[in-house]
């Protein structure tokens, strides 16, 4: 029969002596600061994470290991489990709480959902821990959006969270702009694909869009409607719509929605469609031939207009693809590289405390990157007050001959 | 031999097991407490990787979960397939009762809210935990009222559905006829910290934390055994071993199934208040089929009907997800000089540890009684062949 004490205690007993024999110390000790980066390593986003890691280490490697007087080591940390293939809310309660336990981390560069960052950043805020993302796009986390938002995640009343990207009000409100003024839609169809980031873009768009005058048409398409979508562009198609918004991700069913879409209204010269960054960066939509035509946003510069932007930014890509072989995996993951850029002038601007770290951002004058400086080519400062960016790069794309073409960039102050 | 022989070896089994149980909780209570703040870096470090707080918090929590389907699956016998629903439905409760959520309302009932949070509605911990059993109970009697006629495969696919339906509910519940019942994808968050009766559990007490859904869990064990061994789980063995026979005997059938579907509920209600507060929200993303399961794995591997081969399933499961597998693809690359991904590999090492299972413990791992001796059928009989002939020498 199993005895469960004699169980237990060797359990115990196993623990402790493992423990004895690990020894050592924290490999971060004395003026070694540590940065930890909090990404969904596994599932759908580890590819763009594994790459947004990556980055973060050239950044900090061409930089010599250093920010200012201090040495600075990278420890990654992974918000997702395996189980779920996605960022898992316990999993990032847990990575909150061992940022805070690791008395030599200073900063946490992420997290790349918005969900996740909406636990970790109170943690942080009471811990007094520096956060910078590189793709929180929710407006929630540093502006009021909800009530009770976004003093909900700030406890101490501080601020210690900023976003090196533009928040997903930008992003909306450049798309029902150029619909509106420059392609005279005056009847917008808004689809969104009923997760966090589609409904705050398709919200953003379509607030936008009747401020300036125009009706909408709101819907939504769902990943798990296997029979496709074509009863909702039938109803799209009633309702007098003149082009369609699709607020949410390729990922979720992208495939079927762009078809359908095609198959009832038409091709994009019959009946305009446009997508957020969410639809940017994949191999399947670009030999779609029902996507061409399509009008894309970026939040920032493309990776394509980063390289032709040419100096040092292109540089950098050169060189991690000269490390790594081949480019980084997508626009994001540069971003991840901005906020390594921004963590360590923090660092560098500071005593080497965690407070000391977060005031080079929050108090005094405002801490920026020029354009020289940043890996993505964009110059910017981040506000004192919400941690948001002040300038704001979007790029207007077109898919053309499978190929996702800049048209412009748009700087949105 | 004694009639009360068996029902004594039960009893004291059950000691040694609640004494391990309670023997672990207070060990890893007391070295987060007192010991490991003052312990050198390398063991703090040995202790927050392999064994971290926050992990074992949700061990407790997958225990409640794993030990409230098997109310339903190990003791009644009724294949569940969507628990998570009640995990999702729990969640809720604790977002809707401890949070500032409903801005319109400013209900406190012995919450404790945060400065500058004052609206919403702040219950007390305890009601909260209460309200999310009942409120879990109610829709286990609503799922379970129209479905429990069917049997097995049946009975499996329906509860699939609703496992379906009310994560779904809560991903598209921001606006039911004009209201925000949900908050949709964005979830709730912001829940209150715990207050007991003035000590307040805040963000970093993770010992206290651990301790809570330990004693949560603690209750959950006791509950479950004292249930099996009552009129009712006596009742619902019958019916997992021959619904036809316990029929005949005069259970009756649709009522015990029933109170199995309703009360295992509670199990996931519980759990769901438990795991929101640790989190500090509640997030639709969580709810999927995977996890219901998961649940079940851990009911199935454990040793359905067994609750503590149930406990060593959800904790063994459980911490693999959580925390093993990272940790032992760590030692072995760094021990190898190697760079395996091991939790890339989870779901294969998931599924070949349910295969050995399967062709080699198929009553799981600490399995109940009755189970073994229907899966060893063969071998009970060649003992008691083997038993008679020898009586018969």
């Amino acid at each position: 029969m199993i005895k469960p004490i004699k169980i237990g205690a060797l359990a115990i007993a196993g623990a402790l002596a493992l423990a004895a024999c690990s020894g050592g110390s924290d490999s971060a000790g004395g003026d070694v600061l540590v940065v930890g980066t909090d990404l969904p390593l596994q599932g759908a986003s580890a590819d763009a994470s594994k790459s947004t890691n990556e980055v973060a280490a050239l950044v900090l490697e061409q930089a010599g290991g250093k920010a200012g007087d201090f040495t600075v080591e990278i420890k990654e940390y992974d918000d997702s489990t395996a189980a779920k293939g996605a960022w898992d809310d316990a999993a990032c309660a847990k990575n909150a709480q061992d940022h805070v336990a690791n008395t030599a981390q200073v900063a946490v560069m992420g997290t790349y959902n918005s969900g996740c960052a909406k636990i970790i950043i109170p943690v942080l805020n009471q811990a007094g821990m520096l956060m910078v993302s590189h793709a929180n796009t929710y407006p929630g986390l540093t502006v009021e959006w909800d009530k009770g938002e976004p003093g909900l995640y700030y406890p101490s009343g501080a601020r210690n969270y900023a976003r090196v990207i533009a928040h997903d009000g930008f992003q909306g409100t450049a798309a029902a702009q150029f619909l509106f003024n420059e392609q005279g839609v005056t009847n917008l169809a808004v689809l969104d694909d009923t997760q966090a980031y589609g409904i705050g873009i398709a919200d953003a768009v379509q607030i936008e869009f009747e401020k300036l005058g125009g009706t909408v048409f709101r819907g939504s398409w769902d990943v798990k409607q296997t029979q496709g979508y074509t009863a909702t562009f039938e109803k799209i198609k009633a309702s007098g719509a003149t082009a369609v918004y699709y607020g949410g991700i390729f990922d979720n069913n992208g495939v079927q929605l762009v078809k359908d879409k095609t198959t009832v209204l038409g091709d994009n010269t019959a009946f305009l469609s446009m997508a957020p960054d969410g639809f940017s960066g994949y191999p399947t939509l670009r030999e779609m031939p029902e996507a061409e035509g399509l009008w894309m946003t970026f939040a920032g510069k493309s990776l394509d207009g980063i390289i032709k932007g040419g100096g040092a930014p292109a540089k950098f890509i050169e060189d991690y693809t000269a490390k790594y072989g081949a480019q980084p995996n997508s626009s994001y993951a540069v971003y991840g590289g901005v906020a390594m850029q921004v963590i360590l002038k923090a660092i560098a601007a500071s005593d080497g405390t965690r407070q000391g770290v977060i005031d080079a951002v929050f108090a005094g004058e405002p801490l920026c990157l020029t354009a020289e400086e940043s890996v993505s080519g964009m110059g910017f400062c981040l506000s004192t007050e919400t941690g948001d960016v002040d300038t704001v790069t979007m790029t207007l794309q077109q898919m053309t001959g499978g190929v996702e073409t800049d048209i412009k960039t748009l700087d949105i102050k | 031999m004694s009639n009360t022989a068996p029902a004594h070896t039960a009893v004291s089994g059950n000691r040694k097991w609640a004494i391990g149980f309670t023997s672990v909780v207070a060990f890893f209570f007391i070295l987060n407490k007192f010991i490991l703040p003052e312990a050198g870096s390398g063991v703090q470090k040995f202790f927050n990787a392999w064994f971290s707080l926050t992990s074992m918090a949700e061990i407790m929590i997958w225990i409640i979960m794993a030990l409230g389907l098997n109310i339903i699956v190990g003791y009644a016998g009724l294949l569940d397939l969507g628990y998570v629903a009640f995990w999702a439905l729990g969640g809720y409760v604790a977002g809707w009762l401890m949070s500032p959520f409903f801005s319109g309302l400013n209900i406190n009932f012995f919450g404790n809210p945060r400065p500058g949070l004052e609206f919403g509605i702040h219950f007390h911990v305890f009601l909260v935990l209460i309200l999310g059993g009942v409120f879990t109970a109610i829709w286990g009697v609503i799922i379970g009222g129209p479905t429990l006629r069917l049997k097995s495969d049946y009975l499996a696919l329906v509860t699939l559905g609703f496992g379906e339906i009310i994560p779904q509910f809560m991903l598209n519940g921001a606006d039911i006829a004009g209201y925000n019942v949900t908050n949709g994808a964005q979830g709730i968050g912001g829940l209150d910290d715990v207050n007991l009766f003035g000590y307040v559990i805040g963000t970093f007490a993770l010992p206290e934390k651990f301790l809570m859904v330990s004693l949560m869990a603690g209750a959950m064990i006791f509950f479950s055994i004292r249930l099996r061994d009552g009129r009712l789980g006596r009742a619902w063995l019958a019916i997992r071993e021959d619904e036809l026979a316990a029929s005949m005997m005069g259970v009756p059938l649709w009522r015990t199934k029933f109170a199995s579907y309703a009360i295992g509920a509670v199990g996931g209600g519980i759990g769901g208040v438990g795991f929101a507060i640790l989190v500090g929200g509640v997030y639709a993303d969580r709810f999927n089929f995977v996890i219901s399961i998961i649940i079940l794995a851990m009911v199935v591997m454990g040793g359905m009907g067994n609750v503590w081969g149930v406990v060593v399933g959800a904790v063994t499961l459980a911490w693999i997800n959580s925390v093993g597998l990272i940790q032992v693809g760590e030692l072995v690359n760094n021990s190898f000089g190697t760079n395996i991904n091991f939790p890339s590999y989870q779901f294969l090492l998931f599924g070949l540890l349910l295969v050995l299972m399967m062709l080699f413990r198929r009553e799981g791992f600490i399995p109940e009684a009755r189970i073994r001796m229907v899966m060893n059928e063969d071998k009970v009989d060649e003992e008691v062949s083997d038993e008679t002939k020898i009586a018969s020498k």
